[in-house]
């Protein structure tokens, strides 16, 4: 009787591995709540949940631009039971030196969306559009302030706009779009990146949109202008998908994979995600293994030409 | 206003909102009467078990165990004098006087009818003022934030009751804590000496799990010294019956003493860092001053009664608006409810309200139904909670210790947790031990990192130290934080000068 408890007992973990998820999975929110990346997993988080048949919780963890978030699903053990919110932050945090880790500390799953970057000014500013603003830039230079998390996406976009219009901002640290947004409103900074989410601000006149960095303009808000009609030529996009710490066994990926895919093409987040101004974009592991290495390339570059360049 | 305020009504009435509401409100009505259990131990024993819930439900339980606790230390204030949470201490004064002689019911039932006026004049200024603060507080930048936290802190360091020394030095070594690990801005690593966990940095929940449960619970075993069960024998016997209409007569035939206390209540609920106990003794003395028959106060009269259970619940209204508005942390309880608000994905701070209408009005309403809830299971569970009491402490706090631990554990689901929690329960008794005040470490490990983000983006933003003083907000919250440590110091030394008689003090 005792052998067979035995038996059983060291059987556990491999039935255990084979019922893959048997407990509830944390999802690595690299910033705080209320912020862009969180507003885009909020919903996603239920829709896994369905497909992957476990509950999905949300832990957002902030600071050190975004990077004290990835060191802890880094350091996590790879069994699935956490992941990783990312997006483009995680190349340039890497080579601005804010932090050591890169993609390539982890298991990709899969990319679901992606997110056009806006010039947005606070309310109290005088800008009325890019004309004016460029001409005060010009006048005062490093004088404007900029709320960014410094080394991340929000810093890389207004520094490509600097480069391109030949001004110079100055650089306030304000992590993740949720704190940017209370300093902007009150308006503690002149400009910051922010995105689509944004537009309800807007309306109510708390937020001024000054150009977009798409190709063409949205058609959710056709008046606002691109940034490459007003002969800046910088087109940004934030693309945010999910990771797994390196090292999860591939079963365990394979299972995350297919539970994503059925999460991104239900109509619940396609809604969710239009009201973001957000397009969906699902990306497959692999497509999004060759996308992650050429993204990274990309900002390699990037922050070579910014100056930010690091290591 | 309204409309959102019944949505949110209608939303909490649900069974999945109304049954953790319930739980966490009988939990904090136990935990509260728990001689030697506080409400902040209560929280954090709860809120592991919220973890999974949505953050309403999560926020609901958490609510209900934060009014709960506040209106349990009551009942074994007036029917053993034994105050369950140091809110409650005003409390004995008359009404365990009362309950001794022989009107425990009534003595009973004022407090229970005090609390929940209290605690409803606390929502009304919850709900009313929560948006126009938080309104103000967008129009604060990194500089006024700065000078809120400092003055925060230095409020907690002078108003403890230890000495004005120790209360800052404990600040700073909370302070010092939360420099551990990568800077909050580019991830530089500090005071890690080289040990790879505490890179990042040290989470302030099992912090304070280690130096507010588990070091308390440490003194508590040490006084108790064995098994010994409470000393005072309770009297089950009691008649507790009431006419509940008298007593909800004799609360509100006094409608200026009832409102000035909850208006104390409320305004030390907003203040940072002054807490339940300090709203009941102020609102207490104010009651006795103001009253007609002051000498009637401490012989059991109602309004002493009235004066502390109406301000401390009150307190929690108040409380609960800072942290909504500012997203600070008025004491140990609210940084444990701040720390419920982030882990349920929620950025308090002034944006709160508007980009979370919904939930913000669900904790509204949450807040004013735990009251009901509350005298309900009080007047079924009063006499039953007077056994709970007597359930021996030797069983009692291994079981809160346990479940410390776990939640520590459950924070991040990691072993390191749990060392934290140990190291900083030695570190806590330590403190005790040697007469260092707690608060304001605890204050300084949540405050730190905002403190130093803040005045990061002060110079970030622009490089004059002087905008500290010269912004007219900034400077007079600066200006306060100074007056209060020099009336702190003031108090000492009239304090010592009363017990030596000469006006010597050399430890202030």
């Amino acid at each position: 009787m005792k052998r067979i408890v035995l038996v059983a007992l060291a059987l556990l973990p491999l039935v255990a591995q084979s019922q893959y998820p048997d407990r509830p999975i944390k999802l690595i929110v690299p910033w705080a709540a209320g912020g862009d990346t969180d507003n885009i997993f909020r919903p996603f988080a239920p829709l896994l949940q369905k497909h992957i048949g476990q509950t999905v919780v949300i832990a957002n963890v902030g600071g050190a631009s975004g990077t004290k978030g990835a060191k802890e699903a880094k350091d996590s053990p790879p069994d699935g039971y956490t992941l990783y919110a990312v997006h483009d932050y995680i190349h340039s945090t890497y080579y601005t030196g804010v932090a050591d880790v890169t993609y390539a500390d982890f298991e990709p799953i899969c990319l679901i969306s992606s997110t056009a970057s806006v010039l947005t000014a606070s309310p109290k500013t005088p800008w009325s559009d890019w004309k004016a603003l460029l001409a005060d830039a010009k006048a005062r230079p490093g004088q404007i302030s900029v709320g960014a998390t410094l080394g991340s996406t929000s810093h890389f976009f207004p520094a490509l706009i600097e480069k391109a219009a030949g001004i110079k901002f100055k650089y306030v640290s304000y992590e993740g779009l949720a704190p940017r947004m209370n300093a902007i409103l009150g308006g503690h900074i002149d400009l910051t990146d922010a995105n689509m989410t944004q537009k309800g601000k807007v309306e109510a006149g708390q937020l001024k949109f000054i150009a977009i960095a798409t190709e063409k303009r949205n058609p959710e808000l056709p008046k606002l202008p691109t940034l490459k009609e007003l002969g800046v030529d910088v087109v940004y996009d934030v693309n945010r998908g999910l990771l797994a710490p390196k090292g999860t066994p591939a079963p365990v990926v394979a299972k995350l994979e297919s539970a994503c895919a059925a999460a991104a093409r239900e109509p619940a987040f396609a809604e969710a995600m239009r009201k973001q101004a957000t397009d969906v974009r699902y990306m497959d592991r692999k497509t999004y293994a060759d996308w992650l290495k050429k993204n990274d390339e990309l900002n390699k570059n990037l922050a070579k030409d910014l100056g930010l360049l690091k290591r | 206003m309204y409309e959102l305020l019944f949505a949110g009504l209608a939303n909490v009435v649900q069974f999945k909102y109304l049954l953790p509401l319930f739980l966490g409100t009988l939990v904090g009505i136990v935990g509260g009467a728990l001689p030697g259990v506080t409400i902040t131990m209560t929280i954090i024993v709860v809120l592991p078990f919220t973890f999974g819930l949505d953050p309403l439900q999560g926020l609901a339980a958490m609510t209900g165990v934060y009014v709960g606790g506040s209106a349990g230390g009551l009942v074994t204030a007036v029917l053993l004098g034994i105050p369950g949470t140091p809110s409650a201490i005003a409390t004995t004064f008359d009404g365990y006087v009362l309950a001794k002689n022989g009107e425990p019911g009534r003595a009973l039932w004022i407090g229970i009818w005090a609390s929940f006026c209290g605690g409803l004049l606390g929502g009304v200024f919850l709900i009313g003022a929560t948006g126009p603060l938080a309104r103000i507080a967008l129009e604060f930048g990194p500089w006024e934030f700065f000078s809120l936290f400092v003055l925060a802190l230095s409020m907690v360091a002078g108003l403890v009751e230890a000495s004005l020394l120790k209360g800052l030095l404990s600040g700073m070594l909370g302070l010092i804590v939360t420099v551990m690990g990568a800077d909050p801005v580019l991830g530089h690593e500090r005071l890690t000496l080289g040990i790879p966990f505490l890179a990042g940095g040290i989470d302030f929940l099992p912090v304070l799990i280690g130096v507010f449960a588990f070091a308390q619970i440490m003194t508590e075993v040490e006084r108790m010294g064995g098994g010994a069960t409470l000393a005072v024998a309770v009297d089950r016997a009691a008649n507790l019956a009431v006419s509940q209409l008298k007593v909800i007569w004799e609360i509100l035939s006094r409608p200026f003493i009832l409102l000035w206390v909850a208006f104390i209540g409320v305004l030390i609920g907003v203040l940072p860092a002054i807490g339940g106990s300090a709203a009941s003794m102020m609102a207490y003395d104010q009651a006795k001053k103001l009253s007609r028959h002051p000498e009637r106060f401490g012989t059991g009269t109602p309004e002493g009664i009235i004066a502390s259970e109406a301000s401390n619940n009150a307190n929690v209204g108040g409380s609960l608006v800072t942290i909504m508005a500012f997203g600070i942390p008025g004491d140990a309880v609210t940084a444990v409810m701040l720390g419920a608000l982030t882990i349920h994905g929620i950025q308090s701070g002034p944006l709160f309200i508007s980009q979370n209408a919904q939930l913000a009005y669900g904790i509204f309403a949450a807040y004013l139904l735990a009251h009901p809830i509350m005298v309900l299971i009080l007047a079924v569970g009063a006499r039953w909670m007077l056994r709970v009491t007597t359930v021996p402490k030797a069983v009692l706090f291994p079981a809160v210790l346990v479940l410390c631990t776990v939640g520590a554990y459950a924070l991040n689901n990691t072993m390191a947790n749990v060392y934290v929690l140990l190291v900083f329960g030695l570190l806590g008794y330590g403190m005790v031990k040697t007469g260092f005040p707690l608060a304001p470490f605890i204050l300084g490990v949540i405050l730190g990192d905002q403190i130093e983000l803040n005045l990061i983006r002060s110079i970030m933003t622009d490089a004059n130290p002087w905008l500290f003083i010269t912004r007219p907000i900034s400077g007079g919250l600066l200006l306060a934080s100074v007056a209060s440590v020099a009336f702190a110091l003031w108090q000492h030394r009239r304090q010592q000068a009363k017990l030596s008689g000469s006006g010597d003090s050399s430890d202030f």
